[in-house]
């Protein structure tokens, strides 16, 4: 992979030119391998004292990797780490505190039975008596300074993931860091949760501590940050020292593509009338679709939607609006507090998951390793999962037809393996998810699927496969609904989109591009 | 890659480090037990002598080794079953003890013994294994609608178990003989003899009944479910990812509630061939000691039938050699306790460097 | 019900309750470690065997003591490398230890007693506390005991009370509910449970004494008969809670007291019945028939970094 330096990176950091301050971390060289997986190759990188030094890369570039470096989770494989001018070789996070680096991770480390002070006295306090009202106090004092509130006594499993993220921040913040990585906080806030988060880095920088600020998205960057570099396949791809100007060549670095991957759908296609001039069911009809979770709060609001054979219908918004419960009542796995649904007319409120397969509804779900494949099993058994019985002969287990059935699918949806025995698990992310619409694309009297997600931490070759084989589907006329947070590529793919905030519809519009600004209002929760 | 031929395990088992590693631990026990020996005072000699007389010194004794091997491989075919779909059952000893009571009570008081030929010992046994299977299903149902860990509900429901067989026998209401004076004994009468599962031999020098081969063909029957069958695959899809498996349609509550019933059913099973194959009347400690054995069985094997066979096989010679130590050679049985429990000690800390996935709760 | 019979049941609740108030403490904080720990039953068992042969071989009950503690240490400690250091299966290992802990010390005591079984040894000495033994009619009944039993009240409170406003006491939970949390923070979840393990065993060797020296004055084979497993259940019983846990204790050592106490008020009950009313009680406990259980979430799960 070719470097596409911008800047050269020994530019001088903030201090006035001449002064020989050393930079508050220095990174050489390191490099990173995890069996045969090289992780990171030859990164180097430097923070000044008060920089907000943004790091950027899609999913896999090695972004988080890095981060447990600098952390002390990993010990590098290469390279040298220097704070302040001085060696920096962390043992574990304890010699990484010790050195006064903090890190707020993407998932959080709390402990969701006890309070906020009990979870910052946790590892802050190793001897003695809790001094829980002094802890208390502290978490005053810093909400004050930097503006984030927060009520000490709650417990975590109370709070939203946004105050949630701030128990986090403060439990660094008490360590008086001088270096705070923060690895992609913004992936679950909204965009008014977001400014909030990036008033509070703008504080903690102005009192001289640096701050690494690992994310894929760009609106961020423009904001706050100082510097940026940019991971591509675990090796620097660009850097720059002004990074609000060099925006467009950031991003074309993160993704190696000059413009979005994914034509725009052509429009003049009709799906083919199912019967003869009598107007088809729709694939997807919902109908007022509620769900209140345990302690009472709705998680989606009178949901209603129709999707049309042949048609596909995004739902948009940032992830934790609601787009987890309509998928899982989706796939039959949780049941909606009030309103019904069908799919080609038939109603499936309170269908088990063996009646959605029977009535032609295949699910993509968000999470496939915990819902849609068994990692533990091969290929082959995760391909017909769904249809086992079909592989009995005798009584017993037919393999040699499920291999060869498998070894058909595996070539028509390109899943790359060793072979149809090998554990699932150890394909790639985006030969799994292929696998996985595989199996619900070849449904039986396939007429509706959800696709949650698809493309979540794949690579953009994957990303245009599965989409090839969704549009393909569609063609066919089965109707589509896409929940996704990517809002290029729903644009890209998607007939209609649909804007969930805070478990309601915002809004619906054509999924052209010029609706954009109108999406992304919807998206952060304002109506027309 | 789909051969179903039964001597290819032999082969493949033989090329796992985890056979050869099982052997050293075996023999490291029993050689530290023939150390212990030593230290006692006893001629080694003497005691191994004693030892091979009485686990395969006779025919009787190789019968007596076998019934007890017998035991073991049915609680560690259950065990193992449960197992493939992450299911732990500890409660082997609770259900032999169920079996034992409804077996003795319908060979006693069921009629059975009036039932033509065969039905009078197939009649009590088939009631044992129906009753040991309720007594695992408790735990299932526990499991599926409430979510109760079931290493817990067995280990309770064994316990309980047990103490109904002390209970059962301490009254004549129940199971308890006659009490003519004050030495009898708290048993059961014992079983009419149409109701004793008929010997192999027919001969009382060689005790093997027809639960013997029975056993196998269920060792054979669980080896093929396991690895051969459909349902084979749904225990291991819900074992390993129970919410995918939902998803992918399959029953989440029957399989839980099934496979516990299947193993508890194994187990009341062996309490059958126990009473009604060398015992022929129900006594206090009836199931003593063979649960645990067998649950040891089930968990040193690690999922495979081959494994299991090879373990009872093992645990059964083991005891017997013991009882005869004892008796003829004065080192207390509790020598072979020790050699068990280092076996299981050492295995269950070197199991994790022979599985290189691991299987965690 | 008599006031001396009230009185002698409270007291043989008490008597019989201390074993498992102990076993049950150590139970509870290994386990709201993370760590299930079913070889109690045998840490019992050789507390029992070796404070009753330390007592008698060296005339000293007290001695006796600290020779059982020191006898099951290295149990705790073995039990502690097998389930945390080498990631075995917790239940394999328990049950293995305690058919270990069976045998060696059957064969022990045959080896050192021989023929002469049921040899009295020198015993824990009874105390009461000043004013409280002084009550008429109960006071010596109740509050006579192997003062061991005071011991063991200090020792739960003093578990509580760690567990509840210290840092160690914070860190033992959430090493048993988000052990990664705890790592996290920089301390070494397997340190921890380690600790938390050979507390157990300090606990169950002081519950193994009081059965053998303490109440006894005996030691017989597999004398804990069942003990430990009770103290698990408990725990279970007690949903993790160090209040509800003594409770069940109580309430386990009162259905044997009862065993001894109905044919002695002339009522029949089967002994069976009451014998196994404490797992009777730990199986509707987990069956959510007598409220929500909320186990430490991490429970029997070895971490991995």
């Amino acid at each position: 992979m070719s470097h596409d330096v911008l800047e050269p990176a020994r530019s001088a950091p903030m201090a006035p030119a001449g002064a020989a301050a050393p930079p508050l971390l220095r990174l050489a060289g390191m490099g990173k391998r995890f069996g045969a997986l090289q992780a990171l190759a030859d990164v180097s990188l430097e923070l000044a004292p008060g920089e907000v030094h943004c790091l950027l890369g899609e999913n896999g570039a090695g972004k988080s990797t890095l981060c447990n470096l600098i952390f002390g989770v990993y010990a590098p494989d290469g390279g040298e780490m220097a704070l302040d001018g001085r060696a920096y070789r962390p043992a574990g996070p304890a010699d990484a505190l010790a050195s006064r680096v903090a890190m707020v991770h993407q998932h959080f480390s709390l402990v969701p039975d006890l309070s906020v002070v009990d979870n910052l006295l946790l590892g802050q306090q190793t001897r003695g008596v809790l001094r829980r009202r002094d802890c208390a106090d502290r978490i005053a004092d810093l909400s004050a300074r930097y503006g984030l509130q927060l009520s000490p006594h709650a417990r975590i499993q109370d709070l939203s993931i946004g105050e949630r993220q701030r128990v986090e921040i403060v439990k660094c913040l008490m360590r008086e860091p001088r270096l705070l990585v923060l690895d992609e906080p913004t992936a679950v806030l909204l965009p008014a949760e977001i400014a909030a988060l990036l008033d509070v880095c703008e504080r903690v920088a102005a009192t001289g501590c640096g701050i690494l600020l690992v994310t894929h998205k760009l609106a961020e960057i423009k904001r706050v940050a100082r510097r940026a570099t940019v991971l591509r396949g675990g090796r620097i791809a660009a850097r720059s020292d002004h990074p609000e100007q060099d925006l467009d060549d950031l991003v074309r670095a993160m993704i190696q593509r000059d413009t979005s991957p994914l034509r725009p759908r052509e429009r003049t296609e009709t799906p083919p009338p199912a019967g003869p001039s009598r107007k088809p069911e729709p694939a997807l009809m919902v109908d007022g679709l509620t769900v209140r979770d345990p302690d009472g709060v709705v998680r989606l609001d009178r949901f209603t939607l129709l999707v049309e054979p042949g048609e596909i219908v995004a739902v948009a918004g940032v992830e934790g609006n609601g787009q987890s419960e309509l998928g899982a009542v989706l796939s039959g796995l949780l049941p909606a507090t009030e309103g019904r649904w069908f799919a080609s007319g038939k109603e499936l409120t309170t269908a088990a998951p063996r009646a959605l397969t029977a009535a032609g509804v295949g699910i993509v779900p968000e999470d496939r390793h915990a819902v849609g494949c068994i990692t533990g099993m091969s290929v082959a058994e995760n391909l017909f999962l769904d249809r086992l019985g079909r592989y009995r002969r005798f009584g017993l287990l037919d393999r040699a037809a499920m291999r060869r059935d498998a070894l058909a699918l595996m070539q028509r949806f390109d899943v790359r393996a060793a072979s149809p025995d090998v554990t699932f698990g150890g394909l790639s992310g985006g030969n799994q998810q292929k696998a996985v619409l595989a199996r619900e694309l070849t449904l039986d009297g396939l007429s509706f699927l959800l696709a949650a997600q698809p493309t979540r931490g794949l690579d953009v070759g994957a990303v245009e496969a599965v989409y090839g084989h969704i549009r393909a589907a569609c063609d066919r006329g089965v109707g589509v609904l896409l929940i996704s947070s990517e809002l290029d590529e729903l644009l890209a793919v998607a007939d209609r989109v649909v804007v969930l905030y805070r478990g309601r519809v915002m809004g619906q519009c054509p999924a052209d591009a010029g609706h954009r600004d109108r999406i992304g209002a919807w998206m952060a929760g304002h109506t027309e | 890659m789909n051969t179903v031929a039964m001597t290819s395990p032999w082969r493949s088992a033989l090329a796992r480090p985890a056979v050869w590693i099982s052997l050293a631990a075996v023999l490291g026990a029993l050689a530290f037990g023939l150390l212990l020996v030593a230290l006692m005072g006893v001629p080694v000699a003497d005691a191994v002598e004693a030892f091979a007389e009485g686990a395969w010194g006779s025919p009787y004794a190789v019968a007596a080794s076998l019934n007890r091997s017998l035991a073991f491989a049915l609680v560690g075919l259950g065990f193992v079953l449960a197992q493939r779909a992450n299911l732990t059952n500890v409660g082997g000893e609770g259900q032999i003890a169920v079996g034992g009571i409804v077996a003795t009570a319908v060979a006693l008081y069921g009629g059975a013994k009036d039932l033509p030929a065969g039905l009078s010992f197939v009649l009590p046994a088939l009631a044992a294994a129906l009753a040991g299977g309720l007594w695992g299903a408790i735990a299932g149902v526990l499991k599926a609608k409430v979510g109760t860990n079931e290493v817990i509900s067995t280990l309770m429901l064994s316990f309980i178990a047990v103490w109904m067989v002390y209970g059962s026998v301490q009254s004549e209401q129940l199971l308890r003989q006659p009490v003519s004076n004050a030495t009898t004994l708290p048993e059961s009468l014992e079983i009419p003899d149409p109701t004793k599962i008929p010997l192999l031999t027919g001969d009382f020098s060689m005790p093997l009944h027809w639960g013997l081969p029975v056993g196998i063909v269920l060792a054979i029957v669980v080896a093929l479910v396991l690895n051969h069958t459909v349902l084979g695959l749904r225990l291991r899809a819900v074992g390993l990812n129970p919410l995918a498996a939902r998803r992918a349609g399959m029953p989440m509550v029957s399989s839980v509630v099934g496979v516990l019933f299947a193993a508890g059913a194994l187990g009341g099973l062996a309490g059958a061939f126990m009473l009604q194959g060398e015992q022929y009347s129900l006594k206090t400690g009836f199931s003593s000691g063979y649960g645990f054995d067998g649950l040891v069985v089930g968990l040193l094997a690690r999922g495979s039938v081959t494994g299991v066979i090879a373990g009872s096989l093992l645990f059964g010679f083991l005891r017997s050699g013991g009882i005869n130590m004892e008796m003829s050679a004065n080192v207390p049985t509790a020598l072979v306790v020790v050699i068990q429990g280092l076996i299981i000690v050492t295995l269950a800390g070197a199991a994790h460097r022979l599985d290189k996935k691991e299987t965690p709760r | 019900m008599t006031e001396e019979m009230a009185a002698v049941f409270v007291g043989s609740t008490l008597r019989l309750a201390a074993p498992l108030l102990l076993s049950a403490t150590g139970e509870l904080v290994s386990e709201r470690a993370g760590v299930l720990n079913m070889s109690v039953e045998g840490m019992m068992l050789t507390g029992a065997f070796a404070g009753a042969v330390g007592s008698w071989a060296t005339g000293s009950p007290g001695l006796g003591l600290l020779i059982g503690l020191a006898a099951v240490m290295p149990v705790a400690l073995l039990q502690a490398w097998l389930s945390i250091t080498l990631r075995a299966n917790q239940i394999v290992t328990g049950i293995g230890i305690n058919i270990l802990a069976l045998g060696a010390t059957t064969l022990a005591y045959r080896e050192i007693f021989g023929g002469r079984s049921r040899e009295t040894i020198p015993g824990l000495e009874k105390w009461a506390p000043p004013f409280l033994g002084d009550i008429p009619v109960f006071g010596e009944a109740v509050f006579r005991q192997a003062w061991l039993l005071y011991v063991a009240v200090v020792v739960i409170l003093a578990a509580a009370w760690v567990m509840r406003y210290t840092a160690l006491g914070l860190a033992i939970h959430s090493a048993g509910v988000a052990p990664r949390a705890l790592d996290k923070a920089g301390l070494s979840v397997n340190a921890v449970r380690y600790g938390a393990v050979l507390f157990c065993g300090f606990t169950s060797a002081l519950a193994g004494c009081f059965l053998s020296i303490g109440d006894i004055h005996t030691f017989t084979e597999g004398m804990t008969s069942g003990a430990g497993y009770l103290a698990i259940a408990a725990v279970i019983f007690g949903n993790w809670k160090f209040g509800r846990t003594a409770g069940a204790c109580l309430l386990f050592g009162a259905a044997t007291a009862l065993q001894f106490q109905l044919p002695a008020m002339g009522i029949e009950v089967p002994g069976a019945l009451l014998i196994m009313l404490p797992y009777l009680l730990a199986l509707l406990a987990v069956g959510g028939l007598v409220g929500r259980q909320t186990s430490p979430a991490a429970l029997t799960q070895a971490y991995v970094r």
